[in-house]
């Protein structure tokens, strides 16, 4: 218990030099002052600055300063500051992630737990033609870019919409019914959901698939299989008993980095679909050079990763006897 | 001879320089056989050939366009590919041939160097944190996962962000080396801490062999096989990478132009225009796929297990 | 084909079924396994036949590559997919080549069971000892979960594991390696099999533990009433448990006999070869070792004739025309030998040192000084090294010291060899490394040609290395893949500052020196064998001149044959250059062999130390005559007569506390002292006592008390 104590301590040190280095990064590349010099008309001087002050954003105060005005914010009121439209980030963020997670759960189950299954199932047909096709396919997905895959479903779905002569996929956003019927919302929720669910689940579903192939044929050959076979187990049956399990703790380590990432977001994919997530938050708050709101964002998701390292430890202890142990 | 000093240059491509000084014979036998177990793979004897073509494409494809990339026609906005528009027009007049010819060699540019650039200096730091046990390698450690504690893809768009112009790309592929290189080099540390354990280096410690020298001489060249496959595969995720940025506005601007930025040039416009996303999009599937087809058929020539298979 | 037909015919005439009265229960005729390789087919196995009958126990030895292990995998069907086996094997009557999966299975656990080398990685590490006990007899019984408990426990009692019932429930990585080899044997007699396949079940264990384990196999086979294959490249091993031997060479069966027979008088040059190549750990005697010249053929392009042709030394011509058969050698129909002069030579009764022509050892420089006029080139004195015990990932913490050198005294004299032996977890290499390193230890003293490494400056800690040289255990991994032979041998005289004419001259000099041809400076390791390899890396050693060489087991990688030749070399090396060696080994017999002087440690001390010839002949400390007892002899005769002591339990945990003598836990003399004696042994550490032969023992065996229990049951 002191163990994870300390641990965590670590953690936490860790994520307060990573933010405060995101900080000091932030504060050097943006140039909030130039939002308001690009306004028409450009309003005075003294009001810019009194604007940028009053987000603590204002490059004519020293950089040290305005960082420990806003750490002082952050660790005494938990106030992540203001954007330069004096918007409050910490409200912002909150919402967006919401809107993240509705996005990400289902893709993420579907992804890892196809993924998982293909990877097996490719795994015990090593080299026969569903090895090689189905390999063939994830290593394609998994090298076409984001953008190129996201814009090709929503090709697709909108060639499929007009073919159909009526709007089965929604390609913006995640709601357009107003209404309160449940079951139309639900099925509103569901026509917005299925493109950016595909895309995400082929990202997530090929990299499963891929490594979960590659840690089975790896426990797959080892001599503990071989024992279960000189047992009397079938060489089927001995993989499945046998090699299975101790294949599925690495990617166990990789679950919990996933599951992470359902709280971050999806930049692109948000980009494309429309959808108010963390991951779209973000690219608006650097296009608006929103100092602020970049150094929560990534202090949340610096702190996703963490947990997440915590939940892959605790995994794997779970998993397998020989670290619950030692 | 057998002093030529390896040069730390050298480390991007180890097996060449270390293979440099011996006698030909046991060159040719190595190369030949690596050359060989690749050709035999039909995927990756095709995916050279497609990079070749893209190759050749972003270096002749300005010479044979009708079109610059900025001489914008305006006598044919968003115009269907035609004769004279070879992969039609942007809503811009914008020639997409000569758009994809250019946004090619910039991506390519982009992703090659920022790869030759992470492999060297996680290489470098990574080997180095594996090799000095003790405080370096606690703080080294702790130095690397810190770095990995904010994903790097944030820090990346934070800095190409404010690069603008002709030069941006170069910015684009600095930052993305900056942030790029952290896991790569844990992964080159978990592997130099078993190569470290191998009697040959505890050998050369002994003797009195200085740090440096074992790193160059025996930790680098024997992770060469790695880098190699590494960089190779390093060009598709920095392809990836830059497309992303360039796509959401963030990496390579006007009036530079690459893969990602005529993406996001085409993405507004897929219901009237489906040409200005199709061209990109098929040369940007057709590079990484190509290099992830070569990395693939590299790891497989280049197999480190089946190093000591011929004997005297 | 042709080939293989008259080569099976006469074998298969020979072997009698029914010969004592029963049937064999495990009958291979002409077994011929292949694979596909990158190089071509590799030949593995080409027509092996052998009958097992119930309850014996046959032998099959050979040197890595031979075949033996693809023998025994394909007698189980346990090998790859793409393996070509052909032939017949026939279990109780039934052909078991050529069935399915599904159906070899109902065989494997069941009428037949195998132990495999590595007990570390034969067991799933997710579960239980119990689970995968309970697995095998769920497989094969149907039994009740009460059941299948009770002979769970009743299998772990009987292979010798304490508390068996609570035992069940922890993971394999909570025992030791002796045990986990313990439970592999309890897996495999579950289901009482007909058949027992151990192929190489003690070579990754101590010896003592190999003696136990041994003794457990045997228990095994008596209470199952099982047949026994016992595959080994371990010349006592076989010595002692089997009925028969085949010898195998390059795939073939080259000699089969009894056990007796083939040790007394063994028809086929590659058998006399091996048996004079391995040393003798019972004997005192100086004879030079045999070595074998060449390197075992490659099973992709075999050469025509007899495979052992280019190796033999009484080969003819007609030997290099075909390969012999397995035919009967005149004069003992039992005895097979595959080779066309076997009659010639079992007549005349050659042995080995007339077949193999023994070089002269070089006389020695320093033969004449005795050991006290002789400088020190090391001295050790109060060695001691301990590490913080942590557990945990990222963030360590301390919850213990492991003592793995604790007071640790000895010296080395010019152009003598010093043996630290021990098993694992003694101490032994720490200690080595402690010395490499040149650096203050963490308690006591090095010295180094009189020179306290303490308190050396740094430019002269760096001359230092010059004097102090290392040849590691692995020939695979201690020469650099990437670097041509000359630039390895290069690096340690680049370091001390020779120019480039001197490196050059010396470089040829050395390859001299170890045998190896100059030209081939400009090959690569991969390129050369493994005792080439070695020989390489003991060139590389003696570059710069050094008083001193550390040995870290530099034969024991090796197979027989080559062993012999790296060790006469070594023999010659320092009777000419009047280099001192200190020489790590866990192989006694290598040892006896190979050095002046032993010093024995156990967890961390030296608890015996002296001329090898006394430590083998009177050992004083009642850890050292159990080691010595549990080491096998190449001699089926002294096997069987000799009494063995079997130490109890494992080596107690080094992080253990332990304030008394460091052996009491399981010291076979304690355990007989009265409790007033034992209590001494039990607070009060010893401390190395004695002249020139010191022990560290409270009550040690002497002439005078030799009142030892010889068998612990």
């Amino acid at each position: 218990m002191r163990f994870i104590l300390r641990r965590l301590a670590n953690y936490v040190v860790m994520l307060f030099v990573a933010t405060s280095l995101t900080y000091f990064m932030a504060s050097f590349f943006m140039d909030p002052r130039s939002n308001y010099l690009a306004r028409n008309p450009r309003p005075p001087m003294a009001s810019i600055d009194a604007s940028l002050t009053a987000a603590n954003i204002n490059d004519k105060t020293p950089v040290l300063e305005r960082y420990w005005h806003w750490l002082v914010g952050v660790v005494t009121r938990w106030d992540w500051g203001l954007s330069p439209t004096q918007e409050p980030v910490s409200g912002a963020i909150s919402s967006r992630i919401g809107a993240s997670v509705q996005l990400m759960t289902l893709a993420t189950v579907l992804g890892i737990v196809l993924g998982i299954s293909i990877g097996v199932y490719t795994a015990i047909r090593q080299y026969k033609w569903q090895d090689r096709v189905l390999g063939s396919l994830s290593t394609f997905f998994l090298v076409v870019p984001t953008p190129v895959l996201a814009l090709g479903v929503v090709i697709a779905a909108i060639w499929i919409n007009q073919a159909l002569g009526f709007r089965l996929f929604y390609v913006t956003g995640l709601h357009s019914y107003s209404g309160s019927n449940f079951w139309l919302k639900l099925s509103d929720l569901g026509q917005h959901l299925v493109l950016p669910t595909i895309v995400l689940s082929i990202i997530t579903g090929v990299t499963y698939h891929l490594t979960q192939r590659t840690y089975l044929l790896d426990t797959m050959n080892a001599d503990y299989v071989r024992t279960a076979r000189a047992k009397g187990l079938p060489l089927m049956t001995a993989i499945r008993k046998h090699a299975l399990r101790p294949s599925l703790i690495p990617t166990t380590v990789q679950v919990a980095f996933t599951v992470a990432g359902v709280f971050t977001g999806a930049v692109i994919t948000e980009t494309v679909f429309a959808i108010n997530g963390l991951g779209r938050y973000f690219i608006t708050s650097i296009v608006q050079n929103d100092i602020n709101a970049s150094v929560a964002i990534a202090a949340f998701a610096g702190a996703c990763t963490l947990v997440a390292a915590l939940l892959a430890d605790v995994a794997v202890a779970w998993i397998d006897p020989r670290v619950r142990l030692s | 001879m057998a002093d030529t000093e390896l040069t730390l240059a050298g480390a991007t491509a180890p097996d060449v320089v270390a293979d440099e000084h011996d006698g030909d014979l046991h060159r040719t036998g190595r190369l030949a056989l690596i050359v060989r177990r690749f050709v035999r793979r039909p995927s990756a004897v095709v995916g050279a050939f497609l990079l070749l073509f893209l190759i050749a494409f972003a270096v002749f494809g300005p010479m044979v366009a009708n079109w610059g990339y900025d001489e914008p026609d305006f006598l044919a906005l968003a115009q269907a590919p035609s004769a004279e528009h070879w992969f039609g027009t942007t809503t811009g007049g914008s020639d997409v041939f000569a758009l994809v010819a250019r946004g090619l060699s910039r991506s390519l540019l982009i992703g090659v160097l920022s790869s030759l650039a992470i492999t060297f200096v996680a290489a470098l730091l990574g080997t180095m944190v594996a090799f000095f046990e003790g405080w370096f390698e606690r703080v080294g450690m702790w130095v690397l996962d810190t770095l990995l504690v904010i994903p790097s893809f944030l820090l990346i768009a934070m800095i190409t962000r404010s690069a603008s112009g002709k030069g941006g790309w170069l910015v684009l592929a600095a930052a993305l080396t900056a942030f790029g290189w952290v896991g790569y080099a844990r992964v080159l540390r978990t592997l130099t801490l078993s190569l470290r354990e191998l009697d040959y280096v505890h050998a050369a410690k002994y003797m009195g062999v200085g740090p440096f020298t074992i790193i160059r001489r025996h930790l680098i060249p024997n992770l060469g096989s790695v880098l190699i496959i590494q960089t190779v595969l390093g060009v598709v995720a920095a392809v990836n990478s830059e497309t992303a940025l360039s796509f959401l506005g963030l990496g390579v601007k006007a009036p530079d132009v690459s893969l990602g930025t005529i993406l996001q040039a085409g993405q507004s416009v897929v219901l009237t225009s489906p040409w200005v996303l199709l061209a990109p999009s098929l040369f940007l599937v057709a590079l990484t796929f190509s290099m992830q087809l070569i990395g693939d058929g590299l790891r497989d020539a280049i197999d480190p297990y089946s190093r000591s298979g011929g004997k005297a | 084909m042709n080939a293989i037909v008259t080569a099976n015919e006469p074998a298969d005439r020979l072997i009698r079924p029914g010969e004592f009265g029963v049937d064999p229960v495990l009958s291979v005729r002409d077994l011929h396994v292949s694979f596909a390789s990158e190089a071509g087919t590799v030949r593995a196995v080409r027509g092996v036949s052998f009958d097992l009958l119930p309850g014996r126990t046959l032998g099959i030895v050979g040197e890595s590559g031979s075949g033996k292990s693809v023998t025994s995998l394909s007698v189980m069907g346990l090998l790859d997919a793409n393996a070509r086996v052909e032939g017949s094997i026939r279990l109780k009557g039934r052909e078991l080549l050529g069935l399915t999966e599904n159906e070899l299975s109902k065989y494997r656990g069941n009428d037949m069971a195998m132990v495999f080398q590595d007990p570390l990685s034969a067991l799933t590490p997710v579960f239980t000892i119990g689970d995968q006990l309970a697995e095998a007899l769920d497989l094969h019984q149907d039994l009740s979960r009460k059941q299948v408990r009770d002979r769970s426990v009743e299998l772990l009692d009987l292979v010798g594991i304490p508390n068996p019932a609570e035992r069940l429930k922890s993971f394999p990585h909570q025992f030791s390696g002796g045990m986990r080899q313990r439970v592999m044997i309890a897996i495999a007699i579950a289901n009482n099999p007909d058949v027992i396949i151990a192929d190489e079940p003690t070579t990754a264990l101590d010896v003592t533990i190999q003696a136990q384990v041994l003794d457990v196999l045997k228990t095994a086979q008596r209470e199952t009433g099982a047949a026994v294959v016992m595959i080994t490249h371990d010349l006592g091993v076989v010595a002692g448990v089997a009925d028969d031997v085949l010898v195998m060479y390059a795939g073939r069966p080259v000699e089969k006999a009894s056990v007796d027979q083939l040790y007394a008088r063994p028809a086929m040059p590659y058998t006399m070869g091996l048996l004079g190549a391995v040393p003798r750990p019972d004997r005192g005697e100086n004879r030079r070792l045999v070595p074998i010249q060449g390197t075992p053929p490659s099973l992709v392009d075999l050469p025509v004739g007899c495979p052992f042709a280019p190796r033999c030394p009484v080969a003819t011509d007609e030997c290099r025309v075909a390969e012999p058969d397995l035919v009967p050698v005149a004069g003992n129909e039992d005895q097979l030998a595959a080779c066309i002069r076997a009659d010639e030579l079992a007549a005349q009764g050659v042995t080995y040192d007339q077949v193999f022509t023994v070089d002269e050892s070089a006389p020695s420089v320093l033969a004449d000084v005795p050991r006290a006029e002789r400088a020190p080139v090391l001295e050790v004195t109060d060695l001691r090294k301990h590490f913080p015990l942590t557990k945990g990932g990222i963030l360590r913490r301390t919850v213990g010291a492991v003592k793995a050198v604790d007071g640790v005294t000895f010296d080395v004299r010019e152009g003598e060899t010093l043996a630290l032996v021990g098993e694992s977890g003694s101490g032994k290499t720490t200690t080595l490394l402690e010395i490499l390193k040149l650096e203050a230890p963490q308690g006591g003293t090095i010295a180094v040609l009189g020179k306290n490494v303490a308190e050396l400056p740094r430019a002269e800690r760096r001359a230092l290395r010059r004097e102090l040289q290392i040849v590691f255990q692995d020939p695979m991994s201690s020469l650099d893949p990437r670097l041509p032979v000359y630039d390895v041998l290069a690096e340690p005289l680049h370091v001390h500052g020779w120019s480039k004419q001197r490196i050059n001259d010396r470089i040829a000099e050395l390859m001299k020196l170890v045998g190896l041809n100059p030209d081939h400076v400009d090959r690569f390791p991969s390129q050369f064998s493994g005792g080439q390899r070695q020989r390489i890396a003991i060139a590389r050693a003696l570059a710069v001149e050094p008083k001193l060489v550390v040995l870290d087991e530099p034969v024991s990688a090796l197979d027989v044959s080559i062993q012999a030749g790296v060790i006469n070399l070594l023999e010659d090396i320092q009777a000419t250059l009047s280099v001192a060696f200190l020489f790590v080994a866990h192989d006694l017999s290598v040892i006896r062999h190979a050095s002046a002087r032993v010093a024995v440690m156990y967890l961390g001390q030296v608890v015996e130390l002296g001329d090898t010839e006394a430590v083998f002949t009177a050992p004083r400390h009642p850890y050292t005559r159990a080691l010595l007892s549990a080491v096998p002899v190449p001699d089926p005769q002294v096997e069987r007569t000799r009494e063995r002591i079997v130490l109890t339990g494992d080596l107690p945990s080094p992080a253990a506390q332990i304030t008394g003598c460091r052996f009491a836990s399981r010291c076979p003399t304690r355990a007989l002292l009265p409790p007033e004696k034992q209590q001494r042994c039990d607070t009060e550490l010893p401390v190395l006592t004695g002249q020139d032969h010191t022990v560290a023992c409270h009550f040690p065996v002497s002439p005078e008390n030799p009142g030892l229990p010889t068998k612990e049951n």
